[in-house]
């Protein structure tokens, strides 16, 4: 079965993997589409089941087998519930290398601690909003209590209307979603929830070493100024050390903006006013990039978006752009206005001035899609400093 | 897409758009490899550009100093020569970074600048000009 973009709610499936509480977690105290897995239902051979899944959640930690699961099953996002009775050291001990240290922002974390959340969170740079905070400790109210939440998410109204007006739509989007759903908000409507995280491991393996690359050679403790554009609900803080990173974001729904600086408070984040000019001194920045943001505006939004983050980079610095180059022909209401990369380079080149030297191009394929969709195109900034 | 399922392209501006897509990935990368890719349509890397910007400037160069030279009387008996003179010398240069207009025309002067060297490069004038080191580096970088 291929699951596309369009093929959401029809196949909306949570599977609750009980293990040990099988007994006391049952299918019909769920709501409707949950199913619970056994111990028996998660046999290697059975495993390509939960490839079919929205979501899994894990209630029995200690049996799941992640070592087994493949990278297409890892592509489901995963709610996780953490053991009672045990601290963040025992925890990332055991857990680390199997799953703690490779939940993303996709990724859910169910626990009654808030304690032990916070330090998990620190540790492996969760988001606030990753949390699915329990009141309560057995299992069977765990798992209603979870299944109740997520089937809440995907049941959140969202306006999709006739006409597509870029500023307009995502506002409205982040006031739908951004504080309950905020994982939801990032993506047109039609996506579902393992699809966006597929798309996100993806994009990661794609910009994960271009940020690398993009802050060179400099010393840990001369701090990375990083701007994103259309920062959303600040899914790429987690790829960005805070340490040596100093994140700014931006995006026009206020909503989104309030959602990061809740989830990442050691980002900055502010609103984009409808005119786009971003509110940053010339060359502020070593980096400034965009993920999937471009190709929702047209041509006028796009050439005024890639002149500001121009203006705010340093010479030397780093532009990026991570965008969709290939897409269905526009029609009514539709979210994306289709722009092939020749032309788009062309606009880099006409919004820059040709002050750019091309570094680093990349297609990106995701999983479901026949198509070879996103590039990666990475630029630096040619220019003398007028900034000192 | 199933393993058991060949693909069947059913939109032509996808494939259009994909191909696009992986064609510049394809030029961009032999372009760092430094293997300058025969390129055509309105998108090139920078690096390809930069090239036959030098191109352009080594050919107008060239033209000006056997236009100036003593022999530039005798050059100009030629058609061909006259003819490059009035399009690199004596015409206004086609601006514009990234158009397709310009790109075809500083790769028209890629290929005039490796004609006119292969032209210069035999005999009998080949051995006299390759004493020149100005005329070695041209023809090592063009030929």
């Amino acid at each position: 079965m291929i699951r596309t973009p369009e093929d959401t709610t029809a196949s909306l499936r949570t599977l609750v993997y009980a293990g040990r509480f099988t007994d006391k977690v049952s299918s019909a105290e769920l709501p409707e589409g949950c199913k619970v897995l056994t111990d028996w239902d998660v046999l290697p051979y059975q495993l390509a089941a939960l490839e079919r899944a929205t979501t899994l959640v894990v209630l029995d930690l200690f049996s799941f087998p992640f070592e087994s699961m493949t990278r297409g099953q890892w592509d489901v996002p995963l709610v996780v519930t953490l053991p009672a009775g045990f601290d963040a050291p025992f925890l990332s001990a055991v857990f680390e290398e199997a799953v703690l240290g490779r939940l993303g922002f996709f990724d859910r974390v169910a626990t009654a601690d808030r304690d032990l959340w916070e330090e998990l969170r620190l540790r492996y740079r969760w988001a606030g909003s990753q949390r699915i905070e329990l009141h309560c400790s057995p299992p069977d109210e765990a798992a209603a209590k979870i299944c109740g939440r997520l089937e809440e998410e995907a049941a959140t109204p969202i306006s999709s209307g006739e006409d597509y007006e870029t500023i307009r739509y995502w506002r409205g989007r982040g006031d739908a979603l951004a504080s309950s759903a905020p994982q939801g908000a990032i993506h047109v409507a039609h996506h579902d929830p393992a699809f966006d995280k597929a798309v996100f491991r993806v994009q990661s393996e794609a910009l994960g070493p271009q940020f690398v690359a993009a802050r060179g050679a400099r010393a840990e403790d001369v701090p990375f100024e990083v701007l994103e554009v259309g920062v959303g609900v600040g899914r790429w803080a987690s790829k960005l050390d805070p340490a040596n990173t100093r994140l700014t974001g931006l995006d026009v729904s206020e909503s989104m903006i309030q959602a990061a600086r809740a989830d990442f408070p050691e980002g900055r984040f502010d609103l984009l006013e409808e005119d786009l000019l971003f509110p940053y001194a010339e060359e502020s920045f070593d980096l400034a990039f965009t993920v999937s943001v471009l190709h929702h505006n047209p041509a006028s939004a796009k050439r005024t978006l890639i002149s500001e983050m121009w203006r705010v980079t340093r010479p030397g610095g780093r532009l990026m752009f991570l965008e969709d180059f290939v897409s269905e022909k526009r029609t009514p209401g539709s979210p994306v206005y289709p722009m092939s990369i020749g032309r788009f380079v062309d606009l880099v080149f006409e919004a820059t001035a040709g002050r750019v030297v091309l570094e680093h191009v990349e297609a990106l394929r995701y999983p479901h899609d026949p198509f070879f969709r996103g590039g990666l195109l990475s630029l630096s900034k040619v220019g003398t400093p007028q900034v000192w | 897409m199933p393993d058991n399922e060949f693909y069947t392209p059913d939109d032509i501006d996808l494939l259009r758009m994909e191909n696009e897509l992986l064609t510049f990935e394809v030029r961009f990368l032999k372009a760092r490899l430094g293997q300058p890719a025969k390129i055509t349509g309105s998108s090139t890397s920078l690096n390809r550009l930069a090239y036959l910007e030098d191109a352009e400037r080594d050919l107008v160069l060239l033209l000006r100093r056997l236009s100036g030279s003593p022999v530039g009387p005798v050059l100009r008996r030629s058609q061909r020569f006259r003819t490059l003179e009035q399009k690199y010398i004596h015409s206004p240069r086609l601006q514009g970074s990234s158009s397709p207009e310009r790109l075809a025309y500083l790769e028209e002067a890629e290929r005039d600048l490796i004609l006119l060297l292969r032209r210069m490069s035999s005999k009998p004038f080949g051995g006299v000009l390759r004493r020149r080191k100005a005329f070695r580096t041209l023809e090592q970088r063009y030929l």
